[in-house]
């Protein structure tokens, strides 16, 4: 294997700083007639040892972005989403007051993948400038890793929808494999893709009223979410009768009353220091103006 | 101080802020030096992953080069840190000594 070859066990970002240092070493051992061959199993260990250094770092800031308020907030909003709407659906409502039950937990629902798709599209105009600007390598590998997780995810939806699981009475040890794969790769593909908006937004120059709308739309998702958990609890507890999710039901709802408020109002005062600190000029960088400490496409 | 990793004495961090200790080296040179004074030969896989963690932490600092062969040099933090893991190694060395018989505590 040629030396310059061998630099390829190793990350890119890598290479492009140490590459041609490694090369040089590489090529003067050679001329003093060292082995070739502990030389390559030499350079080919430190490169897996740095593609796995890169992926545990990756996955660090994945999770520490995943764990920010605003990321884990858009996770439980996917994932309810995700696996609550589809149970619900398959429930019948026995009766009427069920059934206003189970509307009121949709509309949560709706209401909450509406605000997350208003957030992305007030940002969209930004994303398409930064991408025509030639941004797109640099956020090209995060949104290979979460498009080939996500498409996992699908491909173990298929399976799992394909087997007609529910209809079984003893599940399989592939049916079983196949709904934790579901589970994993949906959580990882909603938190890759929260990882990626955020990482994309550091990159966005934003106008100051749209960040005064993300900053508005960022204070109202929680609520969002902290409803449609609060319906689904009111909701389950009038199907399967619950005392203790009703409690947790109404206790969330209290909470979402109490803080709502503040939130907006936190939010409203922020996009008025945005705007009067933008009044001379037109276009801000949200990078430099880190009210919050984090952006999101 | 924030962990260096120096632990062990054929450690290739230690190795490596040893070896520039006594001036700033590239890689090529770096493994020569380590050769001769460790007797530890450091594959070019383990010399630039050792170099690029001392990097990360700041104990040294690569210099300006047109050359390919990029020198590094150590720094204060890195010198400091040095100096912590000869102390401990001192240590470790003087009381096994002493327990040999060999050396006095």
């Amino acid at each position: 294997m040629k030396p310059a070859h061998l630099l390829r066990w190793y990350p890119r970002a890598w290479r492009e700083r140490y590459g041609e240092e490694l090369l040089a070493l590489i090529q003067d051992s050679l001329r003093e007639g060292r082995s070739a061959w502990p030389l390559q199993l030499s350079v080919i260990w430190g490169g897996l040892g740095e593609r796995g250094r890169q992926a545990r770092h990756a996955a660090a800031a994945a999770f520490k972005a995943a764990r920010s308020d605003k990321g884990s907030t858009i996770l439980l909003a996917g994932l309810i989403c995700g696996f609550g709407l589809d149970g619900l659906t398959a429930s019948s409502a026995a009766r009427p007051w069920q059934a206003v039950a189970l509307d009121a937990v949709l509309a949560a629902v709706a209401l909450t993948g509406a605000l997350v798709l208003a957030d992305g599209l007030v940002a969209f105009p930004a994303l398409v400038r930064f991408l025509r600007a030639g941004g797109w390598p640099k956020i090209r590998r995060r949104v290979g890793w979460a498009a080939g997780v996500s498409a996992v995810a699908v491909g173990s939806v298929v399976f799992v929808w394909g087997s007609d699981w529910q209809s079984q009475q003893n599940l399989s040890w592939a049916i079983l494999a196949g709904l934790l794969v579901t589970g994993l790769t949906t959580m990882g593909a909603i938190g890759l893709w929260s990882a990626t908006a955020t990482a994309t937004a550091r990159h966005l120059t934003l106008a100051p009223g749209v960040r005064a709308a993300q900053l508005m739309l960022g204070a109202v998702l929680p609520t969002a979410v902290s409803v449609m958990i609060a319906t689904s609890a009111l909701w389950w507890s009038a199907t399967h009768p619950s005392v203790t999710l009703l409690v947790l039901g109404l206790v969330n709802l209290a909470l979402t009353i109490v803080t709502t408020p503040m939130r907006i109002g936190r939010a409203a005062r922020q996009g008025r220091r945005l705007r009067t600190a933008a009044s001379g000029a037109a276009i801000i960088n949200p990078s430099a103006h880190r009210t919050h400490g984090r952006h999101r496409a | 101080m924030a962990p260096t990793g120096l632990r062990r004495p054929n450690d290739p961090p230690l190795l490596i802020l040893v070896s520039l200790a006594g001036g700033p080296k590239h890689g090529h040179a770096l493994a020569k030096d380590i050769e001769a004074f460790a007797d530890v030969r450091l594959g070019p896989g383990a010399l630039y992953g050792a170099i690029t963690r001392l990097v990360e932490r700041g104990l040294i600092e690569p210099l300006g080069s047109d050359d390919r062969r990029r020198p590094y040099r150590i720094t204060p933090p890195g010198s400091a840190a040095l100096a912590e893991a000869l102390a401990d190694l001192r240590r470790v060395a003087r009381t096994g000594a002493a327990r040999l018989g060999l050396d006095p505590a």
